[in-house]
């Protein structure tokens, strides 16, 4: 039966599950584990994002994974995606290369309040794959520098191996734009650097009380680090938790991201420490 | 005036041409229980059913429902919705589907089922029998039943009809309706009034009470015991008419070039809802315990969408509570031991 009731027709056209095209433009693994991929949209439309947002990525036949914008909307030609081998649809989308086509759902999600950062002191914590989502802010303070203060950056991996985007570390490692602190939990042969976990970094380094921090890494380095941050008196409104949790829809529908009554992927994934902290399911 | 009024022997012939007309789906019997499937003759209609199985939100959103479908990696949309008359659903589920209406259209309008809900008609109907596990009268008071096109009223010699809407006083064309008498208006209010008198359980607070009181015993024991027995089957979630989580999977069809995004119920109580795998087989579960997860199924409709839906996001069908394997689900003797506390 036709619809005779309603005006809904107009609205068929509407579905949020489409996902667009965008084309690699460069892939190259970044570790054993990670593939990193700079690419554009297909259709030329510009980089709309913000810092800390997401996408749904996928091939069809294979299913859909979230992952962070590791890149800066101020770079506006292409973005690029860091995606670390996991299961069936990461190790799909593994396998894609140069000139191939990748599914994106997006931008989703609240990124990075930049509002509320600029003009500041900021200190970036970033953990392993952690580095990857706040690569997309690390990037943006970088490209407006003098629109912040002082920055800090704090990266940990687990081995020398493990670490990430290496010419952009070499690259902070010289520059006078940021004050780069690095640590590898494991040592090995040729690592001259810190060895120890994140945390230990805080003693390389002052930190002035009134720092935006954001904090982005594996659930349990968060306990750790905000520990840290109460030892320095930083206020809790002004610290800043990139998370993550399960997720499939990616637009506040499908429940397997909820924190109690927020949801990562609507609410987040970046929220403000304080209105989180009450939160049980949090940390 | 847009009540009205038919009699009993003229009611099956409404039915019929309804029918004709339109694909209609009520309730009908089912062995010893009853369903919402299509109804194709008038005398599968059974307004006197006590509740249906599943919820009718099967209708607006699937077990399973097609969001994408693909060839090779190009893609269309299968938003396709038929136009349904959904007949004889009670109150408390036309709540419910205000929720779920709410919840998908919020922040980013889900157009999938969306479209399903604006292409149907929904006529409510009086409960006659009640179902032995329901408390609908004792909880989310406040919240009053809307987003439905018509009501109909089981009288002494026929029907009472309340037609809402335009799609409502569209079926009227079908039957020998009449303006109903205020009599027959009075009987029918009463017979809606009464039947709140009979409800088997019922829940000792009020839901804003409740709301609060049980979102700070998070951290009772109490979730541990009520939770010892749960088989984590999530038939509770299954059967809940404000449930709505799914699950989203890619399927290829028999050609290996072809195939569909669909997307297929899922529950919070089943073990592996929360979690995310991560590199070298490891897996983080964020809701481990069968404690946790079971304290969050209650939170869900007790608190945690409180402020969204102005009520409990619970309608007290007591689906829940006959589904469950081990009779753990039901949350009226939770809730009021909670309260207790």
């Amino acid at each position: 039966m036709a619809c005779e009731n309603c005006n809904c027709s107009n609205m068929y056209n509407e579905n949020i599950f489409m996902p667009k095209e965008a084309v690699i433009v460069r892939a190259e693994m970044a570790t054993a584990t990670e593939k990193h991929f700079t690419l554009k949209w297909a259709d030329d439309s510009p980089n709309y994002f913000e810092p800390g947002q997401f996408v749904e990525a996928s091939l069809f036949g294979y299913g859909e994974i979230p992952i962070g914008f590791a890149s800066s909307p101020t770079r506006t030609k292409t973005f690029d995606l860091i995606i670390r081998v996991v299961g069936r649809v990461s190790g799909a989308l593994h396998k894609l290369d140069k000139g191939d086509t990748m599914l994106l759902r997006g931008p989703l999600g609240k990124g990075f309040p930049m509002d509320k950062l600029r003009g500041q002191n900021i200190l970036v914590v970033a953990g392993g794959i952690g580095l990857c989502p706040t690569r997309s802010l690390i990037q943006y303070i970088m490209d407006r520098r003098e629109e912040f203060k002082q920055f800090n950056l704090f990266y940990g991996a687990r081995s020398a191996d493990e670490q990430l985007f290496l010419d952009d570390l070499a690259n902070w490692r010289k520059s006078d734009d940021v004050n780069y602190h690095e640590t590898v939990d494991r040592t090995s042969e040729n690592w001259r650097g810190n060895v120890g976990v994140i945390t230990t970094l805080f003693q390389k380094t002052p930190i002035s009380q009134d720092t935006r921090v954001i904090i982005c890494g594996p659930p349990i380095m968060y306990k750790f680090v905000l520990i840290e941050l109460d030892k320095l008196g930083i206020p809790h409104e002004n610290v800043y938790v990139d998370l993550e949790r399960r997720m499939k829809c990616g637009i506040g529908k499908c429940g397997h991201c909820q924190i109690n009554d927020k949801y990562v992927c609507t609410d987040g994934p970046v929220f403000q420490y304080s209105q989180i902290e009450k939160l049980e399911e949090a940390f | 005036m847009n009540a009205y009024f038919i009699k009993d022997t003229d009611f099956t012939q409404f039915l019929g041409k309804m029918i004709e007309a339109h694909k209609v789906v009520g309730p009908k019997a089912k062995k010893t229980r009853f369903v919402f499937d299509q109804i194709k003759k008038p005398e599968d209609l059974r307004l006197d059913y006590d509740v249906t199985i599943l919820p009718p939100k099967k209708l607006f959103f699937p077990p399973r429902q097609e969001l994408v479908r693909f060839h090779g990696q190009k893609a269309s949309s299968c938003i396709h919705p038929e136009g349904t008359i959904l007949f004889g659903v009670h109150f408390y589920d036309i709540k419910a589907i205000d929720m779920t209406d709410q919840l998908f259209r919020e922040t980013n309008p889900d157009w999938n089922y969306l479209a399903n809900r604006e292409c149907s008609t929904i006529i409510g109907s009086n409960i006659q029998n009640v179902y032995k596990r329901a408390f609908f009268s004792s909880v989310g008071k406040g919240v009053e039943p809307k987003g439905h096109d018509g009501f109909i009223t089981k009288i002494s010699g026929g029907y009472v009809y309340d037609a809402i809407t335009a799609k409502g006083k569209n079926l009227l064309k079908f039957g020998a309706f009449t303006d109903a008498t205020e009599a027959q208006l009075t009987e029918a209010s009463k017979a809606n009034k009464e039947v709140l008198d009979k409800c088997p359980e019922k829940l000792n607070n009020e839901s804003l009470e409740i709301s609060e009181k049980v979102r700070n015993q998070f951290k009772s024991p109490m979730w541990k015991e009520f939770s010892e027995k749960c088989f984590s089957c999530g038939s509770c979630n299954l059967v809940c008419p404000t449930c709505y989580c799914f699950d989203v999977q890619d399927n290829w069809n028999v050609d290996q070039q072809t195939g569909v995004r669909e997307r297929t119920w899922d529950g919070c109580l089943l073990e592996d809802f929360s979690t995310c795998s991560l590199t070298g087989g490891h897996k983080e579960n964020f809701r481990e315990t069968r404690a946790s997860r079971y304290r969050h199924r209650i939170m869900r409709k007790t608190s945690y969408l409180t402020a969204k839906l102005g009520g409990p996001a619970c309608v007290g069908c007591g689906r829940c509570a006959g589904a469950c394997t081990a009779d753990i689900a039901d949350p009226v003797p939770v809730i009021n031991r909670l309260m207790e506390v």
